[in-house]
């Protein structure tokens, strides 16, 4: 059965109901100092910094969902709280490493690629035209 | 994986971030395991060669640099380490700016005044040992100037770096370096970060066994991850920690009171500092002088030698900048992308003759490549590094 929520008791509220909530201190998130750029079209720099914020969110998804399943496994009960404080033993997280290398090696092959094509001399497009051609 | 062990100066990650954390590590071990080396044949294959036909000789390092930045496969590495980099602070800061009340709460507690060791009385519960264990002690000063080498950007893309405090008695930029130190270097610096230390420390012993210092100074210590390795390594010996970072000495502070090593802390610049002349039998520093600049290093080497008593040894660990040309460029990329101004310089700069002209006798500084011998314990986590020590005796 769902939780209702109501606005007053937010996660913060339910996590230390008995202080009040000082003025949270905020952090800062961007280092002082210029960005360099890397590429020509600096749009790239832009693609590029979202897709791996993507990729690391994909990330985060995925272990989360793991960590869903070997709870529901090994309780047989969903529980929130249970996901929250969930610790993998080293067998998991020996598997949740070569998940994760696996993960970022197939996200690799797009930089990858250009060293394979690099070796190889003959270019393979020329052969295939030839075999079209007739 | 990481030998790094939580303690109670660190955040609690929740699930997520921890997750964060992971994707990082594994992230940067693949950009710099997998992808990193491609760079070198990129050179070796197609860049090397067009730039010999072109300019008829090997190229410099800047000729180097103006050719890789064009090549693709450079260029996404290079955008995807510098990304990389701003992750691993993002993924640190989230959960210590969710637990900084507390934090500041832990490290206010631990800076109180000692209390006088009470004499023994029958009621007490604590050992003696405990009562009359020596404290750690901070001294902070508002009014020191920052400089500008250090605070001009953000050193190592740390947003605020060492020494913003974004609240009172802020202690986030040293939770935020701490664990962001064990992410950079891939777990290999162990338990506590303290891998440097123990690497200058075996140096001392291997070279130097005679000696027994009553009281030892770590410049640039931050916090305090090498120094707790000093007072550890010496437990007769006074040990000092410096550095102009307010909110990483506070959390140095509370980290060495926490791992009860004794430790004073003081915010000082290692160019000028309050100390007698004469009065230590051994300076230190971990990595801080690529982190300074060409006037401060004769300032610091020389306020070294008036710290030393003679005979007291001067010694400062600091990373080689690579043999051939590509490596030291590809050394560099630190310096043009990670916010790491001063290490380039450090290329061409000859350590020993800036010693000399801070004072050392010629025949007294030496420059080496050193590889502590490492324990089985250590073999886990750590590659074994080759550093560069420049020793100066006084």
């Amino acid at each position: 059965m769902a939780r209702r929520r109501t606005p007053a008791r937010s996660k913060a509220a339910r996590k230390h109901p008995t202080k009040a909530a000082p003025t949270p201190v905020r952090l800062p998130r961007i280092a002082k100092g210029k960005k360099p750029q890397y590429f020509s079209d600096p749009a790239i720099d832009k693609l590029l910094w979202m897709t791996m914020t993507l990729m690391e969110e994909l990330s985060v998804a995925r272990d989360r969902i793991d960590t869903l399943e070997r709870v529901l496994d090994e309780r047989g009960v969903l529980r929130q709280k249970d996901i929250e404080g969930y610790t993998p033993d080293p067998k998991a997280r020996s598997a949740r490493a070569s998940r994760r290398a696996e993960f970022v090696d197939r996200m690799m092959r797009a930089a990858q690629a250009e060293l394979s094509a690099s070796s190889s001399a003959a270019d393979p497009h020329e052969e295939a035209r030839r075999a079209v051609e007739g | 994986m990481s030998a790094f062990k939580h303690h109670d100066m660190l955040p609690t990650p929740d699930h997520d971030e921890q997750a964060r954390q992971d994707f990082v590590a594994s992230l940067r071990g693949h950009l710099s395991g997998r992808l990193m080396p491609g760079a070198y044949q990129i050179y070796e294959r197609r860049v090397a060669p067009a730039l010999r036909a072109e300019l008829g000789r090997e190229p410099d390092e800047t000729e180097v640099r103006r050719a890789m930045t064009r090549e693709p496969y450079y260029q996404f590495w290079s955008a995807m380490q510098r990304r990389s980099q701003e992750m691993l602070w993002e993924s640190v800061i989230d959960p210590t700016e969710r637990e900084l009340p507390a934090l500041i709460d832990r490290a206010k507690s631990r800076a109180k005044p000692a209390v006088k060791a009470p004499k023994a009385s029958k009621t007490s519960k604590e050992p003696r040992a405990a009562r009359s264990r020596r404290r750690s002690s901070l001294r902070l000063d508002p009014s020191l100037p920052l400089p500008r080498y250090h605070a001009a950007v953000d050193i190592h893309l740390q947003p605020g770096a060492y020494h913003t405090d974004s609240t009172a008695d802020d202690v986030a930029a040293g939770v935020i370096y701490d664990k962001g130190l064990d992410l950079y270097m891939g777990g290999a610096l162990g338990a506590e970060n303290g891998l440097m230390g123990e690497t200058l420390v075996a140096y001392v012993k291997e070279r130097h066994p005679a000696l027994r210092p009553r009281r030892v100074l770590d410049m640039g210590c931050a916090i305090g991850n090498s120094t707790v390795v000093w007072a550890r390594a010496f437990p007769e010996a006074e040990v000092h920690g410096i550095d102009v970072g307010a909110p990483v000495l506070r959390y140095a502070h509370a980290r060495a009171e926490g791992f009860g090593a004794p430790v004073h802390f003081s915010q000082q610049n290692a160019e000028g500092t309050d100390f007698g002349s004469g009065s230590f039998d051994l300076v230190v520093s971990h990595i801080m002088l690529h982190e300074t600049s060409k006037p401060a290093l004769q300032r610091i080497f020389a306020e070294c030698r008036r710290l030393l008593r003679p005979g007291g040894l001067m010694l400062h660990l600091e990373i080689p900048r690579g043999h051939t040309v590509f490596e030291q460029f590809m050394h560099n990329w630190e310096s043009y992308n990670n916010n790491e101004t001063f290490s380039r310089y450090m290329t061409h700069i000859d350590l020993a003759a800036e010693a000399v002209k801070g004072g050392f006798a010629r025949s007294k500084v030496r420059v080496d490549e050193f590889a502590m011998q490492m324990s089985v314990a250590q073999m886990n986590y750590a590659e074994n590094f080759i550093w560069k020590i420049l020793a100066a005796e006084r």
